[in-house]
C-alpha cells in the first residue's frame, strides 16, 4: 500500500509569549522570558516553585456561549490557536464539516483549575448540588479536543492523546497516520494546557522543579545548562493542520513543512527517570521511519526541560545517535514547560525560524553543564543557517518517548 | 421577599450566568425559545437559583411547568412564601 505524503498547511500558536506564531518567534528573537513569579502561590504548603509561565487570554467572548460554557481554559487556548491554524492555512472553514477533516487534540489532564474548582465546590460539604453541568465537560481528558470539535463543526475523527509532556507530538504523530493511510485528508493535531499550582506542584512533589530562581524568574528554566534545577510549566495551545500533500498542491496551499517521520515508544523501565536507550530508539525509528541518515538533519529541536536527569539522558541520546554535528537548542528557557502543548509550539516556532534562515538559541544556556557537552548547542544568539529537516523530541513521565522527522521545502 | 426582589435577582442570575442582555428579560419571555437556554443550562439555572436564593430545587416536580421568566419569578416566590408559613410563629 502506497502511504500517502503529508504536510503542514497551518499553524496556530497561543503562547505564554502571546497569541500568534509570528508573537511567539518575535519574543524568541528578542530573548524575552515569559516566566514570572506567580501570586498567590505561597498560600500552597510545600510548592516550593513559585514560578510559572501564563500565557494571556484574551478575544475569549467572540467564542458564542453556548460553546464556550463547555471550555475551561485549556480549552479556550484550544479552540483559538485552532480557528489560528485553520486561517493559516487559508483552508474554507466548511471543510471542517466535510467529515474528511479530524482532530487530536492532547492536555495532560482536563482543564486543572476546572478540576480544582470541582473539588473545592463539592468536598467540603460532600454536596453534588452545587457543581455547574459544565464542569464535566471541563475536567474530560478529551476537554480540549472535543470543544474544538464541537466549536468548528468538525465530524471527522476526533480523540485525544493523553500522554503529558509527550501529548502534542503524539496527536500529531496520529494525525499524521491517519492522512497518510487514507482514512483523513486533514488533520489539526497538537495539544494545550493551562499553569494551576496544582500542576506545578505534582512535578514539585517529585523534585522535578525549578525553585531556585523564585525571585528571579527570568533566569530558569536553564535547559542544559550547569545551574540548571528544573522545569517551570507554562501554558497555552499550539495547533498545526495537517494535510494530505497532494490536496494542499491542488489548491496551491503555502507548505510549511512535510511530516517524513514518526515513532514513539515506551522505556518500559521507569514511570520518572528519563530513558537514554528508549530515546535512541526512538530517534533511529523515527529517522528510519523518515528514510534519512542522523547526518541528513539540521536541527534537533530538544525536549530538554532542564531537570538535572532529562537533560543529561537526552543529551546523551542525542550524541549517541547524531554526535556532534547537528544543531540543537531547546526553546523552554522562554516559555517554560507548556506540558501537553509544547511539541506543537516548539515545532511551530521552530518551522517559522527556519523559514527565516534562524536556529533559535537555548535562553540561559549560560554554561554548559559538563554532562551535556558534546553535542552542538545553539548558544547566545540565533544562527544564521539554511537548515530543512527538523527532529522534534519529546518524552514524557510514564517513560513516553516521541520522535517527529520534518522538512521545510 | 417581595416579588420586585426576586424579579431583580433572578434577572442578575440571566445576565451573569447566561449573558442575556437586560432588554430581553421580560416577564413574558420564553426561556428556551426566546432566551436560547437549553437542556444543559437549566441544570446550571437550578444550581444558580439555589443559590441566589438560599432554597432547594433540584427534586422539585414544579421545576418541569416552568417556561417563561414569569414562571421562574412566580415558582421562586411561592417557595419563599410556603418557607415563609412553615417557619414557626415568631421566629
Amino acid at each position: 500500500m502506497k502511504l500517502r505524503r503529508v504536510v503542514i498547511t497551518g499553524m496556530g500558536s497561543v503562547s505564554p509569549l502571546g497569541r500568534g506564531t509570528a508573537a511567539l518567534v518575535q519574543g524568541i528573537e528578542a530573548g524575552r522570558s515569559a516566566v514570572q513569579v506567580m501570586e498567590g502561590w505561597e498560600k500552597y504548603i510545600g510548592l516550593r516553585s513559585r514560578v510559572g509561565a501564563p500565557a494571556e487570554l484574551k478575544d475569549e467572548k467572540l467564542i458564542p456561549r453556548q460553546n464556550r460554557r463547555s471550555m475551561g481554559r485549556m480549552s479556550l487556548f484550544a479552540v483559538q490557536a485552532a480557528q489560528d491554524a485553520l486561517a493559516d492555512a487559508g483552508l474554507d472553514p466548511a471543510v471542517a464539516s466535510s467529515g474528511r477533516l479530524g482532530c487530536i487534540v492532547g492536555s495532560t489532564t482536563g482543564s486543572a483549575i476546572s478540576i480544582s474548582q470541582a473539588f473545592e465546590t463539592m468536598l467540603p460539604d460532600r454536596d453534588l448540588t452545587k457543581l455547574s453541568s459544565m464542569m464535566f465537560f471541563h475536567c474530560l481528558s478529551h476537554t480540549a479536543t472535543m470543544n474544538v470539535a464541537q466549536c468548528l463543526k468538525i465530524n471527522g475523527c476526533v480523540m485525544a492523546t493523553s500522554a503529558a509532556c509527550a501529548s502534542a507530538l503524539h496527536a500529531l504523530g496520529t494525525g499524521y497516520d491517519l492522512i497518510r493511510l487514507g482514512r483523513q485528508d486533514f488533520m489539526l493535531c497538537g495539544g494545550a494546557e493551562e499553569l494551576h499550582p496544582t500542576v506545578t506542584g505534582s512535578f514539585d512533589v517529585l523534585f522535578a522543579t525549578s525553585v531556585k530562581y523564585n525571585t528571579t524568574p527570568h533566569l530558569t528554566p536553564r535547559p542544559f545548562d550547569r545551574d540548571r534545577d528544573g522545569l517551570v510549566c507554562g501554558e497555552g495551545s499550539g495547533i498545526l493542520l495537517l494535510e494530505d500533500y497532494e490536496h494542499a498542491v491542488a489548491r496551491n496551499a503555502r507548505i510549511h513543512a512535510e511530516l517524513l517521520g514518526f515513532h514513539t515508544c515506551s522505556s518500559g523501565d521507569h514511570v520518572s527517570e528519563s530513558s537514554r536507550p528508549a530515546m535512541v530508539a526512538c530517534m533511529r525509528e523515527a529517522l528510519h521511519d523518515a528514510g534519512l541518515e542522523p547526518r541528513q538533519a539540521d536541527y534537533i529541536n530538544a525536549h530538554a526541560t532542564a531537570t538535572l536527569q532529562g537533560d543529561k539522558e537526552e543529551a546523551e541520546a542525542i550524541r549517541e545517535v547524531f554526535g556532534d554535528a547537528v544543531p540543537v537548542s531547546s526553546l523552554k528557557g522562554y516559555m517554560g514547560h507548556t506540558l501537553g502543548a509544547s511539541a506543537a509550539l516548539e515545532l511551530a516556532a521552530s518551522l517559522a525560524g527556519m523559514r527565516k534562515g534562524l536556529l533559535y538559541p537555548t535562553r540561559n544556556l549560560d554554561n554548559v553543564s559538563p554532562e551535556c557537552q558534546g553535542i552542538r548547542h545553539v548558544m547566545g544568539a540565533p544562527e544564521r543557517r539554511d537548515a530543512h529537516v527538523v527532529v522534534k523530541n519529546s518524552f514524557a513521565f510514564g517513560g513516553i518517548s516521541a520522535v517527529l522527522v520534518c522538512r521545510m521545502p | 421577599m417581595t416579588k420586585d426582589e426576586i424579579v431583580a435577582l433572578t434577572n442578575r442570575v440571566f445576565e451573569e450566568s447566561f449573558e442575556i442582555p437586560a432588554e430581553k428579560l421580560t416577564p413574558q419571555a420564553r426561556i428556551f425559545d426566546e432566551l436560547g437556554l437549553d437542556s444543559l443550562d437549566i441544570v446550571d439555572l437550578i444550581v444558580a437559583l439555589q443559590k441566589q436564593f438560599k432554597i432547594q430545587i433540584r427534586e422539585d416536580e414544579r421545576v418541569r411547568t416552568i417556561r417563561t421568566l414569569e414562571d421562574v419569578y412566580m415558582f421562586i416566590l411561592t417557595l419563599k412564601q410556603e418557607s415563609e408559613q412553615a417557619r414557626p410563629a415568631g421566629s
